[in-house]
């Protein structure tokens, strides 16, 4: 049962024939509320853990004992920290990179003079699940997106040139027009002297800087580009109000959820005005949230405090993957979204041809009307934000990239209700998957991982 | 950062038919928070049109409105600044200096906008600024055929206000500002 070597086969391959992927355990295991499935009789299921691999094929074999007690899926993914406890030292050892190092000891015969973390091992770690407690994450998804350099003594140089980068922006970009004509003034204009403080007669006209008034209509003035702004700042300001309406943390009465709500319009607002060709599209605030609520979430204050300036880069360079996608002109070419989608019709087609055949010809369910939202928003609608938590540790800690890496867990999605869509008509189909179903995450991701292998292109 | 709209005199119909077009390419709703509008208007046409610029509007009542209910006086706060308005023709000698501080200090506002003389001023005295709109469609007034359109918009910040000055000399618009910060001491 060497998967991935069996040679393609039309018909479905074995491991993916197994019921197993079809619904979750009723009894054993506290999975997800078992569906009403009635045209199947409940099959004989072993506890939820892939029988035929122990391990999962990238990783190399040392992996064996996280593995054993990955599986150990006592818990579902709704809870989630106690089960990785243990993985709290890997991780630490991994991020702490050796840090023993400078005190002469070489630890597994690295013997590296400088605290290096290394990063394939750290993915390696983090597409098993990172450990909630502990601010592992927040340091972790940092190293992951680039944000902080593999070389440890870097960090808080690092970190003090982008958090006052971002205070630069913040100062440049969300000032209104009269400070900056007041500004512009006080740099070209000698400062004549204030005479408002007596004296009585004619106020003195004067010349106005540059042609820069409220009314302006033109093009390089401020007052007009402010006005042009302003309703990119409404709508992220009406975007942000609808982030997770359910979490006291983005929506609550409380001060702190408001600042929260403050710091992410700040942060979309200056992404909106740093790229002028894409600007703000409905959607990144949910991108965003996660993000910011991982890195606010660090029990390190002054990590926590600086969460905002954090969260601005990680979010830019997380969207640089996949900003084709929010472009509207992009969306027919190569690498919009479009295309996108099509590369995920044929990785289901590539891995079940029968579901596809299912869903895109028989059921004639476009890929669009589902996919779409997975994509754009890199699944933070679908699960709840535990789940999607968990799932981006390994959307972002897996070495082929969060596009390739995303388009598996999609089509494992797919595969994971394959006994329902198969049975389900247009409607229903479109259903399920506009409101997929609470699933296990480890579960999902070991498919998803399972689907490895070249994307078609 | 508030912006105030102040105009007046318009007199359309009987002397004027409209704003300049210039004026009207540049104000679009949107931009605007509030209008206070001297009087003089005359007709329903003009009230409706300032309306639709922004639905915040104040206006007292000239001696040719059509419109019998508007106020004669009328103040509001707007940010740090009390603003007093009234038409003017109620202030005699028209246009004195003196006869308009009086009014201010009557009314206790920072910032007094008058109109009727259809010419622009922006004075300075002990209890306040007295502002002086114009004419925004540049209709002769009782003293002066010479009358330019003119109109003021305020940018409210904090205690510090810009007023720039819209004139429309030669058919082109012309725009001035002053400066004028409120110190944090209540006037006497």
């Amino acid at each position: 049962m060497a998967d991935g070597a069996t040679p393609r086969r039309k018909s479905v391959p074995d491991w993916l024939n197994n019921p197993i992927w079809s619904a979750p355990a009723p009894a054993p295991a506290p999975a997800p509320a078992p569906r009403p499935r009635a045209p199947s009789p409940p099959p004989p299921l072993p506890v939820p853990q892939p029988p035929r691999d122990p391990t999962p094929p990238t990783p190399p074999p040392p992996a064996a004992a996280h593995d054993s007690d990955d599986s150990d899926e006592g818990d579902d993914a709704g809870a989630a920290g106690p089960s990785r406890t243990h993985l709290i030292a890997e991780f630490k050892a991994a991020v702490s990179a050796r840090a023993l190092c400078d005190r002469g000891d070489s630890i597994d015969g690295f013997g590296l003079e400088r605290k290096v973390v290394d990063l394939a091992e750290l993915r390696r770690l983090a597409c098993q699940g990172v450990p909630d407690a502990a601010g592992v994450r927040p340091v972790v998804w940092k190293l992951l997106l680039g944000y902080l350099p593999t070389d440890r003594a870097l960090w808080p140089y690092e970190l003090e040139k982008k958090r006052s980068q971002y205070s630069a922006f913040k100062d440049e970009l969300l000032v209104n027009p009269s400070e900056v004509t007041r500004r512009m003034e006080e740099m070209t204009v000698s400062k004549k002297e204030e005479q408002n403080a007596e004296g009585t007669g004619v106020l003195p006209r004067a010349e106005i800087v540059r042609d820069e008034h409220p009314l302006s209509l033109g093009k390089t003035s401020v007052w007009n580009k402010f006005f042009q702004e302003s309703e990119i700042i409404e709508q992220i300001d009406r975007d942000v109000k609808r982030t997770h309406p359910e979490m006291q943390f983005f929506n609550g009465e409380s001060s702190s959820a408001l600042a929260n709500q403050e710091s992410l319009k700040r942060i979309l607002t200056i992404f909106a005005k740093l790229n002028p060709g894409i600007r703000y599209v409905q959607g990144m605030n949910e991108v965003l949230a996660p993000l910011f609520y991982v890195f606010k979430n660090d029990p390190d204050p002054s990590n926590a405090s600086s969460a905002e300036p954090d969260a601005f880069f990680c979010f830019v360079e997380l969207l640089s993957g996949f900003r084709d996608n929010f472009c509207k002109q992009l969306d027919n070419s190569v690498v919009g979204i479009r295309s996108t989608i099509s590369r995920l019709s044929q990785l289901l087609k590539r891995h079940d041809e029968e579901l596809w055949r299912h869903l895109e010809v028989v059921t004639k369910v476009n890929p669009q009307f589902y996919a779409f939202r997975w994509i754009t928003l890199l699944l933070t609608q679908e699960f709840k934000f535990r789940d999607c938590i968990n799932l981006w540790d390994t959307l972002l800690g897996d070495p082929e990239g969060p596009q390739a890496t995303l388009l598996r867990i999609c089509c494992a999605m797919l595969i994971l209700v394959r006994r329902r869509l198969l049975a389900g008509d247009f409607t229903a189909n479109l259903k399920l998957l506009q409101n997929y179903p609470p699933t296990n995450i480890e579960h999902l991701l070991h498919i998803a991982n399972k689907l490895r292998g070249p994307l078609p292109y | 950062m508030v912006l105030v709209l102040a105009l007046g005199d318009l007199h359309n119909p009987h002397r004027a038919p409209d704003l300049p077009a210039k004026f009207k390419s540049m104000l679009v709703p949107g931009k605007i928070q509030h209008i206070i509008c001297t009087g003089n208007l005359c007709n329903k046409e003009v009230h409706d049109y300032l309306k639709s610029l922004c639905p915040d509007l104040h206006i007292t009542r000239g001696e040719y409105d059509e419109d019998a209910r508007y106020p004669e006086t009328k103040t509001l706060t707007i940010g740090q600044f009390k603003l007093g308005l009234c038409h003017g023709h109620q202030v005699v000698p028209w246009g004195d200096l003196d006869s308009l501080a009086m009014l201010q200090r009557q009314l206790d506002v920072d910032i007094l906008v008058t109109g009727h003389t259809h010419q622009f001023k922006a004075y300075k005295h002990e209890g306040g600024v007295v502002i002086n709109p114009g004419s925004a469609t540049g209709a002769y007034s009782s003293i002066t055929y010479d009358v330019n359109p003119s109109f003021v918009l305020m940018d409210i910040d904090g205690l510090r206000v810009v007023v720039y000055v819209y004139e429309l000399i030669d058919g082109e618009v012309k725009v001035d500002k002053i400066d004028f910060k409120k110190t944090a001491t209540t006037h006497a």
